[in-house]
């Protein structure tokens, strides 16, 4: 992987680099560019799962490998490259379900607790979307209340966690096809934990040695998250806190303002958030700010617990992972509140340099240095109110190093399945239908999601705008959530007017019509569930196929970094998605391995993985996919039809 | 509905009325449309038309078919 020359093609984050520079502030931007990546560790060549190692069988460099040096490149063990480089993905993905079942099983907790009447200040705002779980899990409706239908709703998720046999209840919704995959290839999940305790248990030394063995079971733990620990927490949060549809605000490190309380909301799960956003307007601690000097308090997101603001209440969003250092290097934060994953411990040092306090909020993520408040679900509006203060405290601290740039981006966001549903039918024809049928007619090429992170190793923003550009003038609708959707919106890209101004003819006809933006903000990480559940009702609602995989539909992470990323992109081919990682790729290491991943698996999945660094390339790849499904389909010639403009018409009548 | 009838040409046709409501949504109500749902019994109808694709009487679509392509 070269090493990029250009930081970051985002100029908020450009200037603030700069800043931190001149006063001497170390951040992740500058880290990477000292710190090469291990380049055998980074092909997936590095075992350390036990003290007989670590091992290290990296591929040789610039020749072909000879029979005789793949026998030799082995642990201690005797553990080829092969069972090397698939033990340490299988691992990622394990961590990576972990994670989003960690955060499932957290809502799980609050939403009984809330069902219970645990947990004051918590209320259930989406009575239809605990009816929709109510009718999916057959929990009976009746006239009971909306707490008792919610306890036995919460319960049966939470039996997800730690099922033992038999399937998870949300594979259901998957077209019937699908779930007829999974059954065959044996990749149902039973429980999210079991298969993230058997993922572990698999990868341990001197337990499965088989490369393709371990990889069908890394798709069943994927598949817990997808459609497991990810769904869980997207249904129950969405209840909890409302269905997120549309709403309008702003992006990029200009929302913070200099003479209010600033307080970034930094993480990926919403209740603490929930509860600053809602508190944050107590006259009693607006007059509390102003006692000190502000104007008033300012809330601003950061990462996924952002995007879960940004949709249920519009707060504004200073900015993506990459530029969490920066905000406070703007020197105008008084408070950086986070609970859960992509928190830089980088954090804490660069708090140092300024006044800004970093505060965690969690049991289970908390940083050496920074100031712990925890938040307590049975007292949330006093643990909210408790963080709010601490930062007002902190506002007369601020030094004389404020800059702010001046940079910030409309967007609109919260475009929910159940939302894309009813703006493309209405209340009373609430249906994919257009969409199928623009797809059929050609004016749309497919639909592409792009997601992810953003990583210090690449032109932060470049990659997955440059790409979603090229996506969108091919007429191809894309769907985002995470960082992405985050770098889009720095770009102008989320919002309707972006149509006319990057989207093809044919594309930007249909979001005129339907007055949605070319690319649509579907939320956070944990939010690549709605992705799912989109392409399911573009394949029920008929004419493209019967299966995912039979969709002109392809995915991409090409700014990628964490561990669940990878999560993410397996339950996505194993799906039958089609997905490209950008950046760098785990498995490089073994041959074998990586063409299990980008080929093997198509014929077993339908989907299979991609890596590919330049983001026009990534475009091509995916636009290929995508007409190569529109031929299978049969949709093809539509689209040379349509391409053929009215100009080109008028052109050839001439002649 | 029909509220108005136009002449064009020699031929009068009926010209549907607005089957939306009128105006357009600012800040805050911009994109609340399930709000549009007042009680349980029309967010349940809600449910089997509109996500009809998982909570329609019968199979959708796609899978409605007895010979799937
Ligand atoms: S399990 Fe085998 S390859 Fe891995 S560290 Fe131990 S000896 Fe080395």
């Amino acid at each position: 992987m070269a090493e990029k020359e250009i930081k970051s093609i985002d100029p908020a984050t450009v200037e603030m680099i700069e800043k931190a520079a001149s006063e001497g502030v170390s951040i992740a931007f500058e880290r990477a560019g000292k710190m090469t990546a291990c380049p055998i560790g980074a092909e997936g060549s590095c075992c350390s799962i036990c003290a007989m190692g670590p091992c290290r069988v990296p591929l040789p460099r610039g020749k072909e490998e000879t029979p005789e040096e793949k026998k030799k490149r082995r642990g201690v063990c005797g553990a080829t490259a092969e069972t090397i480089a698939a033990r340490n993905f299988v691992r990622k993905i394990a961590a990576g379900t972990a994670s989003h079942g960690d955060h499932g099983r957290e809502v799980a907790k609050v939403f009984l607790e809330v069902a219970r009447g645990e947990a004051p200040g918590f209320e259930i705002k989406d009575e239809q979307k605990l009816l929709q779980l109510a009718l999916d899990l057959g929990v009976n409706i009746g006239n009971r209340s909306n707490k008792e239908i919610a306890i036995d709703v919460g319960e049966i998720l939470m039996k997800e966690f730690g099922k033992q046999e038999g399937e998870l209840l949300m594979l259901k919704r998957a077209p019937i096809k699908r779930q007829e995959i999974w059954r065959k290839l044996g990749v149902a999940p039973r429980g999210v934990d079991r298969e993230v305790a058997e993922a572990m248990h698999r990868t341990h030394m001197g337990c499965d040695q088989d490369y393709q063995d371990l990889l069908l079971h890394g798709a069943r733990a994927a598949l817990a998250d997808g459609w497991g620990g990810s769904m869980i927490a997207t249904e129950l949060q969405d209840i909890l806190f409302g269905t997120p549809s549309p709403v309008a605000s702003q992006i990029n490190l200009g929302v913070l303002k200099e003479d209010e309380v600033n307080i970034i909301i930094h993480g990926h799960e919403p209740y603490m958030a929930e509860m600053i956003a809602v508190v944050a307007q107590d006259p009693e601690l607006i007059a509390y700010a102003k006692s000190k000097g502000a104007k008033g308090i300012n809330l601003a997101g950061m990462c996924c617990t952002a995007n879960e603001i940004l949709m249920r209440h519009g707060v504004p969003i200073a900015g993506n992972f990459l530029q969490q250092e920066l905000a406070i290097v703007t020197g105008a934060v008084e408070a950086m509140v986070v609970d859960v994953q992509c928190i830089m411990q980088g954090l804490v040092e660069v708090a140092r340099c300024y006044h800004t306090k970093v505060i965690t909020t969690d049991r289970r993520a908390k940083i050496e240095g920074a100031t712990h408040i925890e938040f307590d679900e049975h007292k949330a509006v006093e643990s909210a109110k408790a963080v709010i203060r601490a930062a007002i405290d902190n506002f007369p601290n601020r030094g004389d190093k404020v800059r702010i740039p001046s940079y910030k981006t409309d967007i609109i966001a919260g475009f929910s399945h159940e939302t894309i549903n009813y703006l493309l039918g209405g209340l009373f024809r609430a249906s994919y239908r257009p969409l199928n049928d623009n797809i059929i007619n050609g004016r749309i090429r497919g639909v592409a999601g792009v997601v992810g992170c953003s990583n210090a190793r690449v032109t932060h923003d470049d990659v997955h705008v440059t790409l979603v550009k090229e996506l969108i003038k091919n007429d191809v609708l894309v769907v985002e959530t995470g960082c992405a959707a985050m770098a889009c919106g720095k770009a102008g890209l989320l919002v309707p007017e972006a149509a006319a101004q990057y989207a093809g003819a044919g594309l930007a006809s249909v979001c005129e019509a339907v007055g949605i933006p070319p690319v649509l903000h579907l939320g956070a990480c944990i939010d690549n569930s709605r992705i799912l559940m989109a392409a399911t009702a573009m394949v029920k609602d008929g004419g493209l196929g019967d299966d995912l995989s039979d969709l002109p539909v392809a995915g991409a992470a090409p700014e990628w970094m964490s561990e669940k990323a990878i999560a993410i992109g397996q339950y996505f081919v194993s799906s039958g998605v089609f997905t490209v990682f950008g950046v760098t790729w785990p498995t490089t290491g073994s041959k074998a391995v990586t063409d299990y991943l980008f080929k093997d698996m198509e014929s077993m999945y339908g989907g299979m993985w991609a890596f590919e660094p330049d983001p026009m390339k990534i475009a091509k790849l995916m636009i290929d996919h995508i007409d190569k499904k529109r031929k299978a389909l049969g949709i093809d010639k539509a689209r040379e039809r349509v391409l053929y403009d009215m100009a080109m018409r008028r052109e050839l009548e001439s002649v | 509905m029909a509220d108005k009838v136009e002449k064009k040409g020699n031929k009068t046709a009926e010209v549907l009325g607005a089957t939306y409501e009128n105006g357009k949504p600012e800040g805050e109500e911009m994109g609340k449309w399930r709000q549009k749902l007042g009680n349980r019994e029309e967010k349940l109808k809600y449910l089997k038309t509109g996500e009809r694709y998982w909570f329609g009487e019968e199979w959708y679509g796609s899978e409605k078919r007895k010979n799937p392509a």
